[in-house]
This record gives structure tokens, C-alpha cells and sequence, in this order.
């Protein structure tokens, strides 16, 4: 079996396992830590807020906008672009019809694709260097941080390369860093994806119950 | 009433003699480790493992937090102040603990130790990181698991310690007692205040504190003339007439319920439908929300910041007041505890309304605002001194920014700070309390 009948095959099915298996294994055991029961009486309902927080949590508050608008612009161009990428990109389109939902949608021009793709990555790079020159981001960034930025780093630039280029090696390479990724995932920081609705409801529903909007 | 400051002072000084009021505790030195593993194995829940597992080290909280805005210190970020309580996740709770344990040490002695300054000395738990940290992650609650499991290894800084163990002993703090507390209501008598103390039975419970019998006396003396201003059927218990809980500042969680069930008991006893939390940021919080749960049922009366009364007495017109004026330039302190943590926000403000006083908000005002940098015990402990001065300073350009020659609060300890902190910068900005504003201009 050569290498890309393995990427194609077994290695994806056994990537696609490990990450649906690993996120769904993580999230469980969170969840099922359970939580006590609070007797205080509300002063209006947590789960509202929950759901509330899970939206106004998209907007940073003005009061900090000053000391942190190089990360949350930053961040915005790389997730608004990956998401894009992710799931508007011809190829993926493609992909996801074939082998996961069986059918497909509208895709993103070739010139809407370039752009996007250049706003994730000036992202990611704005992220990166960030978390690298920054004192705080440097002194609590561990390795699993620099893997998983440069995974995807290294994911996004060989599906440029394999869309502009149409080379089969630089198709399978993106499909094994892919795959890489998808199994690197539910055991790195990129669990977030999944996690933050969880966390930010807990929070919310924590300060709803108390009055305040967080 | 201005507040002397010869006795401010010397309250300064009591306090800085507390580390040498604590008695050793009596948890062995060999295990620390077990006790506080054994709290932070109660405490996580689903709410904490998911906020733990959501972290992307961007390092936004650390823009929130006084202390690090004012020091620059990465040491300072809030996320790292849960290192210890992470690591204790990842290896003995989290769904992947299997990999954690081939990778990440065990928790020592050394580290619970490092951590003391971090979760006591330099974080007053004021929530502010929690505003602007885009996984929703409340830092300040797990600070807050973080000290239980150190109070429980015995590792309280001492200041602190020296008050919780009175507390948890004697049920007193700074040796106020039933005895200190009937000589403060007979000079409020001699004034010719109508001071009910143990009643029988009683429609409202009023708390006090400590620091308002020995040092503010004024919010003492204005608590009571509106008290017998609105005609209630009111009463002070000298078995439970302290609202200051030193269980929850320390996290030592046997004192802090044996405190709040003193207060639940007694109301109970009085019948009352209501209690009334006085000018003191976690008492607030120490009743009104974990009271329920150390009573292992909801309270069977309403529990009320006296910040909270006040404005909701005014909103419906049975508190009037006689306007002060607007050439009272005045800005309000939201205390972490009563604002952030307990939502109340509005009623300080219409009480200000009321008084017709010029209210000129602080750049950062209500949800967002600063920490006085005294919160959750730190104005007890020795060696947050410095963390004390910076977020003070912090505050100070805050108040500055709005012009105003008076900042008001509800808070006691928020007081204490910002008047520690006006006296040592010479600053000539009034500080004063709500309550003392309405007692002098009741209508
Ligand atoms: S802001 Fe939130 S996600 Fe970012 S480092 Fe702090 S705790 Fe982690
Ligand atoms: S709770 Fe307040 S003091 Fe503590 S880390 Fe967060 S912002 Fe800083």
C-alpha cells in the first residue's frame, strides 16, 4: 500500500476515530463531573444567561478594548478565516459530500478563497509572533500551544499550495497533516472548539443567577 | 462623623501586629499535600473541569487584573494563578489523566507553598479577569478552590489566619464581642438612639461588623437612625451581629458555615423575614449566596446589602432624603463583592440620585470596575502590601479621571484601603460611606 493509499485510507479512518472518540471522551468526563446543587434564590434565571453569554461573549467589552485589540483582531481574522476555509473551500465541500454528510453546498469563489486564506493566515502569524514576543503569552504558552498553532499553520499553507498547484504530493501531504491534526486534537488545547459553549454558560449562568451580565 | 484618623491609624497597626496573633495550625507538615488534594477533589465539578480544559493561553485576563496592569508582572496573570489547581486536574480528574500522569509531576509541598502568594497575596478575587477572558473561564472562583485546599494544608497566610481562628474559635473578630458591641449601642443611646438589641422576635435582623463598632462608627450610628427612620420592627443579636465572614476570606470552610449559621439560626429564631448585610463587601456574598448552601436549603428570609436596602427603600419612596446638592461632586466604588459578585448596582446609585448629589461615574464603572485591591482578606495580610498600593493607585487615577472631591462606597474594607492608601499618598479626596450620606439627610 503506498503512502497516499494509507492517507486516503486507513489513516483516515483511523484519525477521524480517534478525534470523534477522543473530543466526545473529553467532553463527557467533564461534564459528568456534575455539579452541587445551589440553594441560593436567584435574582433571574442562570440558564438564560447562559445562552446569553454564549453570544455577547463574541463582542469584548469596550472597558478592555484599548489593552487588547492586536489579540481579538488578530484572533477574528485567523478562527473567521479557518471557519471559512474549513467549511466553504471548494475541495472541502467536496470532501465532507463524499465522505461525510453525503451532500454539499455553495462554495467560496477562487478569489474569495485566496483572500480568506491570506486573512487566516496573517492571523495565525499575528497569533504566533504574539505569543512569542509577549511576556505574558510567552511565560504562559507551553509546548502543546507552539504544536498546535504551527500543525495548523503547516495544515493551511500545504492546502494552498495543493489548491494553486494541483499536485498530488502536496494533496496528500495536506491530507496527512490533516489527519494529523484530527488526532493531535482531542488531546491539545484545540478541545476549545467544543469546550468554550460549556464554559461560558457555566459562567454566565453562575453571575445571571446573581443579577449581573458578565 | 469624620473618622478620626489617630484610631484609623491604630487599627492600621493592630493589624499589621496580627502575624503574630496566629497560632501554628495543626495540620503536619507531610500532609499538606493530601488535605488540599482531597478539597480540590470535592470542589471541581463540571463547571470547573470544562473551564480548566478551555484555556488558549492568549493572555487576555492578565489585562483585566489590577495587579498586573499596575506591576507588568506575567507572574501576575490571572490564568497562572491556577497552575497548581490545573496541574492537580490534569493528573487526578481529567478524562486524559492517563497521559497527564506520564507527563506532568505530582503537586508538592514546595508548590502549594509558592502558590500561597499568588491566590492569596496578589488576587483579591474580584472577577474582573473573568469579564474579558473570551472562553468565559471565572478565574476568581477557582482562586477561590485554590485557597480552600491551601487552608486546608494549613497554609493561610498568618494575618489571615490570626482572624479566621478567632473567628472559628471565640466566634469573634478583632476581639469585638456581645460586650464591645452593647458599649457601642449604649454611646449611640447616650446620643439618643433607640438601639434594639436580642430581641425575641423581630421582622428584620440587622448585621454589623467589627470594623463598623470599632472604626466607622458612623455607618453604625446612620444604619441605625434609618433603621428607626422607616419604623421597622428591628433588632441586633449579640449572638449574631457579625456580618464579616474571616471562613470565607481565608477558605477555610468550616468557619465560614459555622458563621453564616449562627445568622441563619438566629433569624430564624426571630422569625425574620429579612436581614440586612452591613457596609462590608463579602459578608454580602458570604450570606446572600453560599449561606443557602452552607444551610443545605434556601434561606427563609430575604438577604439585602444595606447598599441594596437603601436604594430599594428610596426607589419606592419610603426612604426621602434631603438633596445634598449639586455642587457635591461625588463618584461611587462599586465593592467587587456587592457589584460584580452580587448585583447590585442600581440601588447605591438612585440612593445617590436621591441625595441630588453631581454622580460622575469612574472610567471604568459597575460590572468593570476596579478592585479596591483590599478585597477578599488582602487588607489584613502583612506581605500584600504591595499589591494593596498598586491596585490603590490604580484607583486613585480612576477617581481623578472623573473630577469628583468625594469617592463613596458601601464597603468597609473597600474604606479601609482606599483611606490606607489616601493617607499614605496625601491624597485629599474625600472617602466616604452610603450610609453615612443617608443618615445624615434623612428627611
Ligand atoms: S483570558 Fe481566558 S483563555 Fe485567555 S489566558 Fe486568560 S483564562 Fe486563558
Ligand atoms: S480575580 Fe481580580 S485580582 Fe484575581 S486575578 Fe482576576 S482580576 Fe486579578
Amino acid at each position: 500500500m503506498s503512502f497516499a493509499e494509507i492517507v486516503d485510507g486507513p489513516f483516515w479512518y483511523f484519525s477521524a476515530t480517534v478525534f470523534v472518540i477522543g473530543v466526545l471522551w473529553r467532553l463527557v468526563g467533564m461534564l459528568n463531573m456534575g455539579s452541587k446543587t445551589d440553594f441560593s434564590t436567584p435574582r433571574s434565571s442562570g440558564s438564560a444567561a447562559a445562552l446569553s453569554i454564549n453570544i455577547t461573549r463574541f463582542f469584548p467589552r469596550a472597558d478592555f478594548w484599548s489593552r487588547i485589540r492586536l489579540q481579538v483582531v488578530a484572533g477574528y481574522l485567523f478562527h473567521v478565516g479557518l471557519f471559512a476555509l474549513l467549511f466553504f473551500a471548494a475541495p472541502h465541500i467536496e470532501f465532507y459530500r463524499e465522505y461525510v454528510t453525503g451532500f454539499g453546498w455553495v462554495a467560496l469563489p477562487e478569489w474569495a478563497f485566496i483572500l480568506v486564506s491570506e486573512i487566516a493566515f496573517l492571523g495565525l502569524m499575528l497569533l504566533i509572533l504574539h505569543r512569542m514576543l509577549n511576556p505574558v503569552t510567552r511565560a504562559i504558552s507551553d509546548r502543546g500551544d507552539y504544536i498546535g498553532s504551527i500543525l495548523i499553520f503547516l495544515v493551511m499553507l500545504t492546502g494552498c499550495l495543493a489548491l494553486a498547484r494541483s499536485h498530488e504530493v502536496l494533496r496528500v501531504t495536506h491530507f496527512f497533516l490533516a489527519e494529523l491534526l484530527l488526532v493531535y486534537f482531542p488531546f491539545s488545547a484545540l478541545i476549545h472548539t467544543f469546550t468554550f459553549p460549556f464554559s461560558r454558560g457555566f459562567m454566565g449562568a453562575h453571575y445571571g443567577r446573581r443579577g449581573v451580565k458578565v | 462623623m469624620a473618622i478620626d484618623m489617630n484610631v484609623f491609624r491604630g487599627f492600621a497597626e493592630q493589624i499589621k501586629m496580627l502575624p503574630q496573633m496566629a497560632r501554628p495550625t495543626d495540620c503536619p507538615d507531610n500532609e499538606r499535600v493530601k488535605h488540599a488534594k482531597a478539597i480540590f477533589s470535592t470542589k471541581i465539578d463540571a463547571s470547573n473541569a470544562t473551564q480548566l480544559e478551555s484555556c488558549v493561553h492568549c493572555g487576555l485576563c492578565a489585562e483585566a487584573c489590577q495587579f498586573y496592569i499596575q506591576t507588568e508582572d506575567p507572574e501576575l496573570t490571572p490564568i497562572h494563578k491556577l497552575d497548581l489547581l490545573k496541574r492537580y486536574y490534569r493528573r487526578e480528574k481529567a478524562p486524559l489523566r492517563w497521559l497527564h500522569r506520564l507527563i506532568e509531576p505530582d503537586i508538592t509541598e514546595a508548590d502549594l507553598e509558592a502558590t500561597q502568594h499568588l491566590v492569596y497575596e496578589s488576587c483579591t478575587e474580584c472577577g474582573r479577569c473573568g469579564l474579558v477572558c473570551p472562553m468565559g473561564i471565572d478565574i476568581a472562583a477557582m482562586v477561590h478552590v485554590t485557597r480552600e485546599g491551601l487552608a486546608h494544608a494549613g497554609l493561610i497566610p498568618a494575618g489571615l489566619r490570626a482572624v479566621e481562628q478567632e473567628q472559628g474559635s471565640r466566634g469573634t473578630v478583632f476581639g469585638v464581642g456581645p460586650d464591645q458591641l452593647r458599649q457601642a449601642a449604649d454611646e449611640l443611646r447616650a446620643k439618643g438612639h433607640e438601639v434594639p438589641i436580642d430581641k425575641d422576635k423581630a421582622d428584620v435582623l440587622v448585621l454589623t461588623s467589627t470594623i463598623d463598632v470599632l472604626l466607622f462608627k458612623d455607618a453604625l450610628e446612620a444604619t441605625v437612625k434609618v433603621m428607626n427612620h422607616l419604623g421597622l420592627d428591628w433588632t441586633i443579636h449579640s449572638c449574631a451581629f457579625e456580618g464579616a465572614n474571616f471562613g470565607l476570606l481565608s477558605g477555610y470552610s468550616e468557619v465560614q458555615k459555622s458563621a453564616s449559621e449562627r445568622i441563619t439560626s438566629q433569624a430564624i429564631a426571630l422569625g425574620a423575614r429579612m436581614v440586612i448585610v452591613p457596609e462590608c463587601g463579602h459578608a454580602y456574598p458570604a450570606l446572600r449566596w453560599a449561606g443557602a448552601n452552607a444551610h443545605g436549603a434556601p434561606l427563609p428570609f430575604e438577604v439585602m446589602a444595606l447598599s441594596e436596602f437603601l436604594g430599594r427603600e428610596v426607589m419606592a419612596g419610603r426612604l426621602q432624603l434631603n438633596p445634598i446638592g449639586a455642587d457635591k461632586h461625588v463618584t461611587y466604588h462599586d465593592p467587587c463583592k456587592i457589584g460584580r459578585h452580587g448585583g447590585v448596582f442600581d440601588e447605591p446609585r438612585a440612593v445617590l440620585q436621591a441625595l441630588g448629589v453631581d454622580m460622575r461615574e469612574m472610567p471604568s464603572n459597575r460590572t468593570a470596575n476596579f478592585c479596591c485591591g483590599g478585597g477578599a482578606g488582602l487588607f489584613v495580610m502583612e506581605k500584600a502590601e504591595p499589591m494593596r498600593n498598586a491596585a490603590f493607585d490604580l484607583k486613585r487615577q480612576q477617581v481623578e479621571a472623573t473630577g469628583a472631591g468625594s469617592v463613596v462606597t458601601a464597603c468597609g474594607s473597600c474604606r479601609i484601603n482606599l483611606m490606607a492608601g489616601a493617607d499614605r499618598t496625601h491624597w485629599g479626596t474625600r472617602i466616604e460611606s452610603l450610609v453615612e450620606l443617608v443618615g445624615d439627610n434623612l428627611k
